[in-house]
């Protein structure tokens, strides 16, 4: 285990160096720099000279590599340096919305498995019944709604017409609901298939049939072994929802006003603020490799025979 | 046993739902009862956000009522005195400002012409661009008179000093709280003073009780910031809000419907423009220009696309401002522009198709979803263009600006420009017409243009100023250097509740100390 720890964490420094490259490279291949928006060029006297002394200023006329160099100079140091139009230090600006963003992947998680559980073992222990069908009709509902619809719908269906919850805001548990709803809606969709496609494999396995042959009770047949064999897909896929989820939300966060990473992050290409955009992606990619590592690790957990398999192999 | 799982399952379920149920109610009621309650406090939602408060980079503290300027625009247009009770000049290049003697900033100091010479110059150190605007060469203070140098004649400094940029802070609390602090809380002489600020999603004032001007009528408002038009209108119509900001113009029918909410739709200071490019070959020709000018509807633009909300333009400048130009909206006319188009060379041929030396008229028309009336305006455009024979081709871009100076193959792009920002048209035209100014794509550059903008640049007397703007339309207009098709509005939502406000076209005072609740 400690191997693979090892191994994940080297990988870690050498997908973010390629991520950093690629990022950096394709910044400066899309056209346009943040000049015009730091110099606030819709309201203000701007001349070709200021934008000219401007790029100066910030480098900009010099070499992509050079320019890479002083950024992963930076980076060295722990320096993602300074956010073009918050003047804020990208670490700085990235903490402050972090909270927020984790604040409400907890929410959606939350969501997401208290709707997915039941779903998913219901429809598994009435395959073809209707929970089942009920169930099916439900996660192709939330397949299929796009978020940002179904939180204009639940903000019209709640705020506007119900008047129980607020529209949009964070802050209280009250603001918490529609979006994590919304969002955790949709992920429950997949997840409850995940979890009954798992279970109705597992039932089929010959240890459950034995077990269900000597009287084992059904709570535990259930919970104990078939749930953990069937966590196995529903935990890969559970990684890579979490770096989108860690990733922000954007939909999610403009309209329910949640200044997350996600919309920090469209916000920054929308003006080309180079520095944050990095920053972001560093952030996305440490998340990703960590989670998954977490995930692999998981696996050593919940299913004994990858631990056998690998000391064996040792 | 299987039926207990089940019953298990579903208890769980409907705990969770019900413990969500009863605390969003708790909430809620709480809520509706703050909503109800006439305790003098307000709630607006804006469109635009800001990640601080920093008066020298953010128009939200003018706007919410904290900071202000020596000098505003008053309900004209017409620039009056603020902090500064008088200002004028005798050769456009020293200015003499009597700092009012009665203010004082929100956290007790008095305010004198030091204080303000203090935060001019941190406006200049703060702000990238407002140095090349000021254009201060050196400023003395004495007592309440402060007395400005600038680097030539410039008599669009009283302009350019009601910008939101140049709002005057006690730069002495800043140095007390560190910078940091500060952008989150700054200092000013206004109505409202800061009481908790969240960034890029709220900012909470209360009254100022000392405010020079007389005691703010309510006690605390909060701002939010949502960019979703959608949501904005709903948290409007489900009364979370008293005053919403740039509401969607097909939400306004359900939003009237409710008697106690009210829509105002104010003529605003932007256009929506079609710009030529100037190294274009195929529109380089006036006829041709001439022509395309006269296949924009704008009466079915401010009808059709935005709903009645827009006013057909006939100049760069909204015709209700006293640059504003007189003549009157070009219509739509296809056979004029195909008239035209003759006189340029051009002939109809079997397939209806304008051409000339054998090649169809056809043009690339760039356009953007930044602003979602504009590319549904360039497909009105391109279809009244197929009338009369010309093709266009849309090309929609994410950065219209930055694809517009990297690429020099296009010939038209739909843009939007806030004209006149400072009650002055003196700004767009510098920017957006001389050779070097910022807002130039098209690489325009007439001379008799230059000439009016450089009369206009060092002209002081306001009626001359107003009358070369008008000329400069006028060139504008004859040139065709950009086509106008509207005036957008702005459209605010606003409660029954609220009393003596009216929203303004410059989008500067909107938390004021006259705001009243019923």
């Amino acid at each position: 285990m400690l191997s693979l720890v090892r191994k994940r964490l080297l990988q870690l420094v050498i997908v973010v160096f390629i991520l950093s490259i690629f990022t950096f490279g394709l910044m400066k291949l899309a056209p346009g720099d943040p000049v015009m928006s730091i110099l606030n060029a819709d309201e203000m006297m701007v001349t070709e000279a200021n934008q000219a002394n401007l790029r100066s200023d910030l480098g900009f006329d010099q070499p992509v590599y050079v320019q890479y160099g002083k950024w992963m100079h930076g980076l060295l140091k722990l320096d993602l340096g300074t956010s073009y139009m918050s003047g804020k230090p990208v670490w700085n600006e990235m903490m402050e919305r972090l909270p927020i963003t984790l604040q409400l992947t907890t929410g959606v998680l939350l969501v997401m498995f208290s709707i997915s559980l039941p779903l998913g073992i219901i429809s598994a222990r009435y395959p073809r019944k209707w929970p089942d069908q009920i169930s099916r009709i439900l996660a192709l509902i939330g397949a299929s709604i796009p978020s940002f619809w179904l939180g204009l719908m639940l903000i019209y269906l709640f705020a506007l017409k119900l008047q129980i919850l607020p529209s949009n805001g964070m802050g209280s548990f009250a603001q918490m609901i529609l979006p994590t709803f919304t969002l955790g809606f949709s992920l429950a969709a997949v997840y409850s298939r995940l979890i009954r496609a798992g279970l109705i494999e597992c039932f089929s396995k010959d240890y459950i049939q034995a077990g269900r042959a000597r009287g084992v009770k059904e709570w535990r047949i259930l919970w104990v072994h078939a749930f953990r064999a069937a966590l196995l897909p529903v935990i890969t896929v559970f990684g890579l929802s979490m770096g989108s989820l860690l990733g922000g939300a954007v939909v999610i966060e403009i309209l329910f006003s949640w200044p997350g990473l996600g919309s920090m992050a469209v916000d920054a290409i929308f003006n080309r603020d180079y520095p944050v955009i990095q920053g972001y992606v560093l952030l996305t990619g440490v998340f990703v490799v960590v989670v998954n590592l977490l995930v692999d690790l998981s696996y050593y957990l919940i299913d004994p025979r990858i631990k056998q398999g690998k000391e064996g192999s040792n | 046993m299987k039926k207990n799982s089940l019953l298990a399952l579903l208890i769980c379920l409907f705990i969770f739902a019900a413990s969500g149920c009863s605390t969003e109610n708790s909430n809620s009621d709480s809520e509706r009862e703050k909503m109800s309650e006439k305790n003098k406090k307000v709630t607006m939602i804006f469109s635009f956000k800001t990640a601080n408060l920093d008066p020298h980079t953010s128009f939200i503290p003018i706007r919410a009522g904290i900071t202000e300027t020596l000098l505003k625009l008053n309900d004209d247009s017409n620039i009056e005195g603020w902090l500064a009770e008088k200002w004028g000049t005798l050769d456009n290049t020293t200015w003499e400002f009597i700092i009012r003697d009665n203010v004082t900033f929100q956290d007790g100091d008095k305010l004198d012409a030091a204080g303000v010479k203090a935060s001019i110059e941190r406006s200049i150190a703060v702000n990238e661009s407002l140095g090349e605007s000021l254009k201060i060469q050196s400023i003395e203070a004495d007592g309440q008179n402060l007395t400005i140098t600038t680097t030539g004649p410039y008599p669009a400094l009283p302009s350019e000093l009601l910008n939101p940029y140049t709002s005057i802070v006690n730069t002495a609390a800043e140095l007390e709280m560190g910078q940091e602090e500060f952008r989150d809380s700054p200092v000013g002489t206004g109505p409202f003073i800061v009481k908790k600020f969240t960034s890029n999603q709220e900012v909470q004032v209360v009254k100022n009780g000392s405010y020079w001007a007389g005691e703010p009528k309510i006690n605390e408002a909060t701002i939010k910031f949502n960019e979703d038009a959608n949501v904005r209108a709903l948290a409007f119509q489900a009364k979370e809000a008293d005053v919403v900001y740039n509401l969607p113009a097909e939400g306004i029918e359900a939003i009237e419907k409710d008697k106690e909410l009210k829509v105002e739709s104010v003529p605003g200071l932007r256009s929506h423009f079609i710009l030529f490019n100037q190294q274009s070959s195929k529109v380089a020709d006036v006829k041709v220009r001439e022509a395309l000018n006269l296949l924009i509807n704008r009466k079915s633009i401010a009808d059709d696309i935005m709903l009645g909300h827009a006013i057909p333009a006939n100049g760069p400048f909204n015709s209700n401002l006293p640059f504003g130009s007189d003549d009157a909206v070009k219509k739509l006319d296809v056979n004029k522009a195909k008239l035209l188009l003759g006189e340029a060379g051009y002939k109809e041929n079997a397939d209806g198709k304008m051409e000339k030396e054998g090649k169809a008229l056809k043009l690339e028309l760039i356009t953007y979803n930044a602003r979602p009336e504009l590319p549904l305006i360039a497909q009105l455009f391109q279809s009244d263009c197929a009338k009369a024979g010309v093709e266009i081709i849309i090309k929609t871009v994410e950065n219209a600006d930055a694809h517009l100076v990297a690429n020099k193959d296009w010939d038209m792009s739909t843009y939007s420009n806030n004209t006149s920002p400072r009650g002055d048209g003196s700004y767009f035209l510098n920017t957006a017409f001389t050779e070097t100014g910022a807002l130039n794509v098209g690489g325009i550059n007439l001379p008799e243009m230059n000439e009016v903008i450089k009369e206009l640049n060092k002209t002081s007397d306001l009626d001359t100023r107003i009358q070369l703007t008008k000329d400069a339309a006028t060139i504008i207009d004859k040139e065709v250097l950009h086509s106008y098709a509207v005036y957008p509005n702005i459209i605010v939502g606003v409660n029954d509740r609220i009393i003596d406000w009216v929203p303004t076209a410059e989008e500067y005072y909107i938390l004021t100390h006259t705001m009243d609740v019923k």
